[in-house]
């Protein structure tokens, strides 16, 4: 029952979060900043618009994108399978590329392929930290990795390589590359507009509610711990985003595999071996 | 219920129509920290499909007129315009050039003209503001055209466009 209720409040959590980030953002900057609905005004605005259809599979694209990320969400409250989970993101991840591809703005395309380029880059990192999982802990399931005590001690590296796609999949400085506002006018979501803008816009929350609920699974059965681990790395993420520069998508890639890659490497070598 | 908050999230598109850049570095200015646009909801999109209030600055030249007129149909409605500095709203300094149009509303319709060479940023947030309650009336005018076309109102005397040809035709037939 409850699983039920956070499922279907689940982009609710992802607005707020989205909101708080905003205040935080401005804060940073020392300026007030939006309210804390502001993203629930956008999408109530946006729901009024006129909506343009360039093709009618580019906008079911665009919902299918939301509607996967939905079940990936609902998936990992429920406890499934670690890589089912990342396998089904992918999918979700592959609507919003194939949603670029399929109109002819030139930008659309650029951004389609810095996305595609992107998954490349932080793909082998989510499976390697489910195998991660899988060595310490001796499941897969989240479920059982939830009521396992953390093991985020033996998992350092492959935290650390972690905290590296965190920007990437919260489209965040300095590996935004694939959306990069002023640069090539949001990328994949050009093209979309009043009530289909809407659906990615709210996918945008349920990216922010799956990463932070992949992060909270390094916490294991802590509750204290996950909380610290979200506010810590919420600021910190912030801090990031507001301090750096956007790195070109090719530096993005050798930035992320290289040492990303190497660290949940040494990290599964390390658990095999010692 | 939830009208109030119609109002709270405009998105601007901004748009450089051969203006000197001193009032672009203006609007610039109104969205940073010092002065801080974005405690209105306001967020510089440069998508002209997904915002609602149309920042031109400079005269229109003959370069940039095209663009102009395909950035405000590519915007949906409800839209705004908000005409930024002397020379979009009458060709400033730049009046009666050879190569220069004189003022925006010579081609798209303009809602508010904000005053000045640079506007400053005081000024320019005052007709965003302005540019808020512009928009939600027209979001008011968008629904009574939409409840129109639902249900015509004959008896008032206003009829819906969609309702007009067949009408007409109708007249013809009779005479």
């Amino acid at each position: 029952m409850i699983e039920m209720i956070l499922i279907l409040l689940a982009p609710v959590f992802g607005g707020l979060i989205y909101g708080v980030e905003r205040v935080v953002r401005a804060r940073m900057q020392n300026r007030q900043g939006p309210p804390i609905l502001q993203p629930f005004y956008d999408t109530y605005k946006l729901m009024d618009k006129q909506a343009f259809l360039v093709n009618p599979y580019h906008a079911l694209l665009g919902i299918m994108h939301f509607v996967t990320l939905w079940v990936v969400v609902a998936f990992v409250i429920m406890g499934e399978n670690l890589l089912y989970v990342i396998f089904l993101h992918l999918l979700s991840s592959i609507f919003i590329v194939l949603a670029g591809f399929s109109v002819k703005s030139i930008f659309s395309h650029i951004g389609s392929n810095r996305e595609l380029l992107t998954i490349v880059a932080y793909e082998p990192i989510l499976i390697l930290v489910a195998v991660g999982f899988y060595m310490s802990v001796g499941s897969f399931e989240i479920d059982v990795i939830r009521e396992h005590p953390s093991e985020i001690l033996s998992l350092a590296f492959l935290f650390l390589a972690f905290l590296l796609i965190i920007p990437i999949k919260l489209k965040k400085s300095p590996f935004d590359a694939s959306e990069a506002h002023q640069e090539i006018v949001g990328g994949a979501e050009i093209e979309f507009s009043g009530i289909f803008y809407e659906f990615l816009y709210m996918a945008k929350w349920l990216e922010y509610v799956f990463i932070y609920s992949l992060l909270i699974l390094f916490a294991g059965d802590s509750l204290l711990l996950a909380t610290l681990l979200f506010v810590g790395v919420f600021l910190v993420v912030n801090l990031i985003d507001n301090s750096t520069a956007r790195v070109r998508v090719e530096h993005l890639v050798k930035i992320v595999l290289g040492v990303g890659l190497t660290l949940s490497l040494v990290n599964l070598v390390w658990l095999a071996y010692v | 219920m939830f009208e109030k908050y119609r109002k709270k999230s405009p998105w601007i598109l901004h748009y450089n129509a051969g203006s000197c850049n001193g009032c672009d570095i203006e609007i610039l200015a109104s969205l940073s920290p010092k002065y801080d646009l974005e405690r209105f909801g306001v967020v510089n999109t440069g998508n002209p499909k997904q915002s609602d209030i149309f920042l031109v600055t400079g005269p229109v030249t003959y370069r940039s007129r095209e663009r102009l007129v395909e950035l405000y149909t590519q915007m949906p409605e409800p839209k705004v315009v908000v005409a930024v500095g002397s020379c979009s709203c009458t060709g400033g300094v730049f009046r009666d050039m050879y190569n220069v149009e004189d003022r925006v509303d010579r081609y798209i319709p303009v809602d508010v003209y904000v005053a000045g060479c640079a506007s400053s940023p005081e000024l320019i947030i005052d007709g965003v503001v302005k540019a808020l309650d512009i928009l939600e009336s027209k979001t008011k005018e968008m629904e009574f055209a939409k409840k129109l076309q639902n249900k015509p109102k004959i008896e008032d005397g206003i009829v819906s466009r969609k309702e007009m040809p067949r009408r007409v035709g109708e007249n013809d037939e009779e005479s």
